[in-house]
């Protein structure tokens, strides 16, 4: 029992309602949207250090015991996705004190953030199927209005296509709870895998195992589901941009990652199949996307696909060595692309563009930009030694461990075409010489650094960059924590042992 | 009856999967309400049918009388109407504000050039620089 | 050497600052860096020629058994001697040549950056290590081929560069973790030792094949050998480095590691001497049919990287002893011939040989340089680059199998590099004077040190083998073969086949040089390059094209933009997906219970099923939101009737406010209208009629399975004595599962602020004008 499990909660729930209840007050909303991001962070390191050292962390709400009441439970994937999600909140955040303005300030932007920022974290907490819909939904309908803020029309009809295919996703999503406490009477995820083991209709389980696919897949966008996702992603202001593409379609696979290490583990053989050749389209749809794109983040947005498909494969292989390639994938992946979109946004103020075509010159005007793409941009595409190096070597190692030669090689050659699309942006934002018509204001007036300079966009950037190279050179000790975090969910008993007791 | 609850679910399913394949954003909408009502009924069938008696306990008493209705999916399903609720408006203020905005509910009609995203933000900048 | 390297790593990413402080001091400065490794390396010298290994590792991932380990043999000397020593000159050499260039700092900084990966290739024994340093070759390649960004071939070149060495990196990667899988040990000093283990595995062909690919590409073998030419796109004195004298060595590099592992098998010879006589052949002449100095540079490269190649393969002493000869001598030779030819396109304007001539008297030292530097190349006694083409004849003849034809392919290809070395000599310094562009006079210092060096070298070495043979020839051939050899160098054989040979190669290149204006001019010549360079690089092109249009088309096909498409895959999708299983697996039961239904049961049905079919028909506004009343409150009924009095209110308060909501928001949308064909309908109702019917199904199989009660009882009994609530929904609500409770109110408070916003924001944004920011 660890009460400072509702910490992940309540901290942005505090927050958000605090930049409610001061909605006049621009400098409260900004402190209490920035502050509690800093809080987050450190109470889930906290928490993440004790379930690294004490093991599973749990806690029974309103201490009704599992599987009665609510449990929170923090493992170390748990761990992992919140430590990042908090990253991910607090540069966000920074990023945003500039590139957010007033107007949409005034409409709730950090308490908004704050309550995605919940339903996300309770979504990686929860350790009830019912209340894992119930924390989607939170973090849907506050995506919508983030999705939207602003009103502008490419936003209202990125956010229609957006908003209707999630609710579908989240409709057939309760069906499937539905369909699962039918068949058990319990909702609590420990002892759902305890009682789904004891169905007599195993052909049953396995088709309600396929909700499962369909609707978390919507939400993770892989293949054939990930429509939704190129159609919206690069309409919003870039800090949401960059905590969607980050965040929200990892939730998802964290949802896929959790409920199939520790739910549906019956027919292994069937459903990882299916997992796997969807992670072999999800890839190869994705980055044929991507190439065909010339706007900067929506070559990004199709790149969000792509690399799902990766992570998907590692949970498909349901190897040690697989998961753990996956996990790391999922952590890399959310500091390198939300890098990227960050840096979009930079490009967007320094040139006033998103289009390749109208962008240029900015390796020559702004060096460190450059310098901070190519770290991003190489880290994305697998380039050692960089983060994305690791999850590209654990995942072909692991296809290549059990001879799953043809969905490796595609993850190989998926990759090539993963570095075609980041040097297609290098070759036109930064390499091309600007054309004159094309040049806006305040290109090459506009500093990077100092005073009047973009510093809040750009610290959040190089703080991302630091984590990407860090994380690349010194690769053991998160190598390794991924590493216990499959171990942990390759044994799913000591899960449910944490939550429903040695009994 | 919980055979003809099933059909009732399924039937709405398919009513409001038909609507939300339709060209007309409202169509779309009306057509989340009749999933959203499809899904609550099928979860509700799927705690068991009981015609008993509601889960309360009576004054002076500390259970229920027997047999009482499942308590826990009726639980389940008023948090899901609620939410589907708060979803749901936000979806028809969404097809509003679209219609204002775009002037069409068609929804083929709704794509356009991500070229436009620059150029609206370029806009929408020099507005405020005004 | 970790050390060593890491300050390599280390002064490449200060080098721009350093050039901000310096300024034209920086390249004599950052000189002193690569040339003290240099010295470092020659201090180990004498333990490498004894025959010792000198091996350092420290941990790094131990996760992924990737280890820092390092490896330095004969073969890693004398590849760690080249890229210091020549890097040592380029350095020089480049800030001459980019003297006042706006990007000097940065070339300075990828150029070391590259040496050190460089260093790292040939020094690491592990082979993910290995790996790192291969891939940040290739990076740093890009960047320098793309240095003049401005021009659009650079940026296709340099993607081209980095498209073609990254599939082969790619390959590469697979082809080292296999290795290691099958070894059993991902260090290369084990793994030498465990060829047996390899060529008996079942991968074997497998990690030959990924090997290979990665050695092929990057050392620019058919049919990937067309990118080395378009990397000379990049300033010369990077061509000179990467693309002459270091990095497109380092697959020949990699064959000759692994040759002890993984050679001597017919598979192993018929691939690698079959590419590289094919390479050399093809090659060797497409080098005539340019009159770019730097084009004519390039294709002699590959030409030696094939010979290399086809020298590695054959897999016996003799040809490794060329092998090693030929490795020190091309990269002295031809790193000066490139910095020649940058230093007539520096100071000339051009380095096309029809523009150029007569500038012996302008620019003497290079003259001589360059005439050094082509002896050698074109292979003349007592220049190194003979002893290196006697050997390769010897070993031509002595080959196992074949050795007719390679020896002819061997004197085909080298009468043609005696034409170019002749070429690229003789017509820019001889013959009349032609006006060039710029008025030429001796390039700088930094500039000619490095060619007249490394040219010198090669004339010191071939009349004086003794000075290197047993030192570093014998322990390189040694380690390439994988046994010890014992042998020396001497330049006079007497007179047998190989030197007959040699005379004819040399008569033949002289002839080819004399006819060569014409040839080069002919339409053979035109014909021979549009096939072996312009067909392969078509081909990449071909691929190039085929991916975007193939990403487009899916991208019009699949992200169309319309959202009932979408929608349409995704029910589709889930039909497909749950049914199929559904029924594959479970098969549909249900417990017939109909009978039992009551008749106020079946009207109750009959109108919820006619009120959703009216909300689907109909196109009356007013009767779609009477239909959806009609439904919210049957459903009610339902609640009710079933024990649900609560949810039955909550369904009745929700439907009433959505039924309001809807009928305010339609009334300000336009009319429903009739729009859509009925054969889109007819297959919309289809599929819709199959999901729903596949969820009812699933609904009534699940029901037919037992049901343990056991939380609702749990709580009836806790409700009132423990909650102290009477009514259990309630408790239920706010305090068994209060948490869904709280993200419930979350999400209503979100969507009134979410309302809030699309209704009001921009009205508000345009009264205020923006004027609170």
């Amino acid at each position: 029992m660890n009460l400072l499990l509702i910490l992940p909660i309540a901290i942005p729930l505090t927050a958000a309602t605090i930049g409610l209840l001061f909605r006049k007050s621009p400098m409260v909303q900004r402190a209490s949207g920035v502050i509690g991001m800093a809080a987050l962070l450190v109470s889930v390191i906290y928490l993440s250090w004790q379930t690294y050292t004490d093991g599973i962390q749990v806690i029974q709400l309103g201490d009704w015991a599992a599987p009665f009441g609510i449990t929170l439970v923090m493992d170390l994937l748990s761990a992992a996705m919140l430590i990042i999600t908090a990253i991910m909140g607090l540069v966000v955040s920074i990023y945003s004190l500039y590139d957010i303005d007033r107007v949409k300030e005034q409409y709730h932007y950090y308490p908004l953030l704050h309550i995605l920022l919940i339903g996300i974290n309770g979504s990686f907490l929860t350790g009830d199927l019912f209340n894992l819909y119930v924390w989607f939904e939170v973090m849907l309908i506050s995506s919508f209005i983030l999705l939207a803020l602003g009103n502008r029309k490419t936003q209202l009809q990125g956010a229609v296509k957006y908003v209707i295919i999630n609710l579908v996703s989240s409709l057939v999503f309760l069906f499937g709870v539905a369909m699962v406490y039918g068949m058990t009477g319990t909702l609590n995820m420990a002892d759902l895998a305890v009682k789904i083991a004891e169905v007599e209709n195993t052909g049953l389980v396995t088709a309600v195992s396929m909700i499962f696919i369909v609707s978390f897949g919507i939400k993770a966008a892989i293949f054939p589901l990930f429509f939704w996702l190129p159609a919206s992603y690069h309409t919003p202001p870039v800090a949401v941009s960059a905590i969607f593409g980050g965040l929200l379609t990892k939730v998802g696979v964290y949802a896929l990652i959790r409920v199939f290490t520790l739910i549906f583990t019956h027919d292994i053989g069937y459903t990882h199949t299916i997992l796997l050749w969807v992670s072999g389209f999800t890839m190869v749809c994705g980055v044929l996307g991507a190439a065909a794109q010339m706007e900067f983040r929506k070559v990004l947005s199709f790149h969000i696909v792509s690399q799902i498909g990766y992570m998907i494969m590692g949970l498909a292989f349901n190897t040690k060595l697989g998961i753990m390639g996956a996990i790391f994938y999922i952590i890399h992946n959310i500091l390198a692309k939300s890098n990227l979109f960050l840096i979009s946004g930079i490009a967007q103020r320094l040139t006033g563009t998103f289009e390749l075509k109208q962008l240029g010159g900015l390796y020559r005007q702004y060096p460190w930009l450059a310098v901070l793409f190519l770290i991003s941009a190489f880290a994305l595409a697998g380039f050692p030694p960089l983060s994305g190096f690791w999850a590209k070597l654990s995942l072909v190692k692991a296809g290549l461990q059990i001879e799953q030669y043809v969905i490796t090689g595609v993850a190989i050659l998926v990759g090539l075409l993963t570095l075609f699309s980041m040097v297609k942006i290098w070759a036109y934002a930064f390499w091309m010489p600007m054309e004159e018509e094309n040049k806006s204001e305040q290109f090459g007036k506009m500093k990077l650094m100092g005073a009047g300079g973009l510093n809040l966009l750009v610290t959040p950037v190089i703080i991302l960059a630091a984590i990407i190279i860090i994380v690349g050179l010194f690769a053991e000790p998160f190598l390794s924590f991924c590493m216990l975090a499959a171990e942990q969910l390759l044994n799913p008993e000591i899960y449910i042992e944490s939550v429903l007791g040695e009994s | 009856m919980e055979t003809l609850l099933a059909i009732i679910g399924g039937a709405l399913f398919a009513a409001g999967i038909y609507m939300v394949l339709r060209r007309n954003l409202i169509k779309a909408v009306i057509g989340i309400i009749l999933i959203s009502n499809a899904v609550n009924v099928l979860f509700f069938n799927l705690g068991r049918l009981t015609k008993a008696n509601p889960p309360l306990i009576w004054e002076g008493n500390t259970l229920p009388v027997s047999p009482f209705a499942n308590p826990l999916p009726q639980a389940l399903v008023l948090t899901a109407i609620v939410i589907g609720f708060g979803l749901l408006a936000f979806a028809l203020v969404l097809a509003y504000r679209s219609y204002k905005e775009l002037g069409t509910v068609d929804l083929d009609d709704m794509k356009m050039d991500p070229v436009e995203v620059s150029a609206e933000m370029r806009a929408e900048e020099e507005q405020v620089n005004q | 050497m970790l050390i060593a390297l890491l300050s390599i790593f280390i002064v490449g990413l200060i080098a721009p600052g350093l050039y901000s402080v310096l300024r034209e001091k920086t390249g004599w400065v950052l000189a002193i860096l690569p040339f003290s490794v240099f010295i470092y390396f020659l201090t180990l010298f004498p333990a490498i020629a004894d025959g010792e290994v000198i091996t350092q590792s420290t941990d790094w991932v131990p996760l992924f058994d990737v280890t820092l380990s390092f490896y330095l043999d004969g073969l890693s000397m004398l590849f760690a001697l080249l890229v210091t020593g020549i890097g040592t000159f380029i350095v020089l050499y480049g800030s001459g040549y980019l003297a006042g260039h706006e990007y000097i700092g940065r070339f300075f900084c990828t150029i070391l950056l590259f040496m050190g990966s460089m260093l790292g290739v040939v020094l690491a024994d592990n082979l993910i290590t290995l790996f790192v340093f291969w891939e940040l070759t290739s990076f740093t390649s890009y960047l320098l081929i793309g240095f003049s960004h401005d021009s659009a071939e650079s940026r296709n070149s340099a993607l081209q560069a980095l498209l073609v060495t990254g599939i082969g990196g790619l390959a590469l990667l697979a082809g080292l973790i296999l290795m290691g899988y099958t070894a059993g040990t991902f260090e290369m000093s084990e793994i030498l030792n465990s060829g047996d283990v390899l060529r008996e595995s079942p991968l074997y062909l497998g990690i030959l094949i990924l090997i290979l690919a990665g050695a092929f590409t990057k050392s620019a073998q058919f049919p990937f050998h067309f990118w080395l030419p378009g990397a000379m796109a990049a300033p010369t004195p990077v061509s000179a480095y990467l693309h002459s004298a270091t990095m497109v060595k380092a697959g020949v590099y990699l064959l000759a590691r692994v040759h002890p592992a993984m050679g001597d098998t017919d598979l192993w010879f018929y691939l690698v001497t079959g590419f590289g006589a094919a390479t050399l052949l093809i090659s060797a002449w497409l080098a005539l049919c340019y009159t770019d100095m730097k084009q004519i540079l390039a294709y002699t490269t590959v030409m030696v990287l094939a010979t290399l190649t086809m020298l590695i393969g054959m897999g016996f002493p003799l040809a490794h002893q060329a092998a090693a000869v030929y490795i020190l001598g091309h990269a002295l030779y031809k790193a000066s011939l490139f910095m020649v030819a940058g230093a007539i396109d520096h100071e000339a304007g051009t380095r096309d040989i029809a523009k150029l001539g007569g500038l012996r008297s302008l620019m003497p030292i290079s003259a001589v340089a360059a005439a050094l530097a082509a002896l050698s190349m074109a292979g003349i006694a007592p220049f190194f680059g003979f002893i290196g083409k006697e050997l390769l004849y010897e070993a031509a003849l002595e080959a196992p199998m074949w050795s007719t034809l390679l020896i002819s392919i061997a004197v085909l290809g080298n009468i043609a590099v005696v034409a170019a070395a002749g070429i690229v000599a003789i017509k820019p310094f001889y013959g009349p004077k032609v006006e060039t562009p710029k008025h030429a006079h001796e390039a700088p210092l930094s500039m000619w040190i490095g060619p007249i060096t490394l040219a010198s070298l090669g004339v010191v070495f071939g009349s004086l083998p003794f000075l290197i043979d047993s030192s570093l020839i014998v322990p390189t051939a040694s380690a390439i073969y994988g046994e010890t050899l014992d042998f020396y160098l001497s330049l006079w054989h007497g007179i047998n086949l190989p030197l007959i040979l040699s005379v004819v190669t040399l008569l033949g290149g002289i002839a080819v040089y004399k006819i060569w204006t014409g040839l080069q001019s002919s339409t053979p010549a035109g014909l021979y390059s549009t096939t072996f360079h312009d067909g392969p690089k078509g081909g990449y092109q071909f691929l190039v094209d085929g991916m975007l249009s193939t990403a487009g088309w899916q991208t019009r096909v699949l992200q169309n933009g319309m959202l009932r498409y979408y929608v349409l895959t995704i029910v589709v999708t889930m039909a497909v997906a749950i049914g199929y299983t559904f029924m594959s697996r479970a098969g549909f039961a249900w417990n017939n219970e109909l009978g039992s239904v009551e008749l106020y049961e079946w009207t109750l049905f009959a109108t919820i099923i006619a009120s959703a079919l009216i909300a689907v028909m109909v196109r009356s506004r007013l009767a779609i939101i009477v239909a959806l009343g009609v439904i919210g409150f049957g459903l009610a009924l339902i609640y009710l009737m079933y024990g649900a009095p609560d949810l039955a209110m909550t369904q009745v308060l929700v439907e009433t406010l959505t039924v309001i909501l809807v009928a305010l928001v339609l009334v300000h949308m336009p009319p429903l209208k009739k729009s859509e064909a009925a054969g889109s309908k007819f297959r919309d109702a289809v599929i819709a009629l199959t999901l729903g019917g596949i969820f009812t199904a699933m609904t009534l199989t699940a029901m037919t399975l037992p049901f343990d009660l056991f939380i609702s009882e749990q709580f009836a009994e806790w409700s009132y004595p423990a909650a102290h609530g009477r009514n259990i929904v309630n408790v239920i609500l706010v305090d068994f599962r209060a948490l869904d409770t709280m993200g419930e109110v979350v999400v209503v408070a979100v969507a009134g602020l979410a309302v809030y916003a699309l209704v009001k924001m921009n009205k508000k944004q345009s009264k205020n004008g923006g004027a609170e920011s």
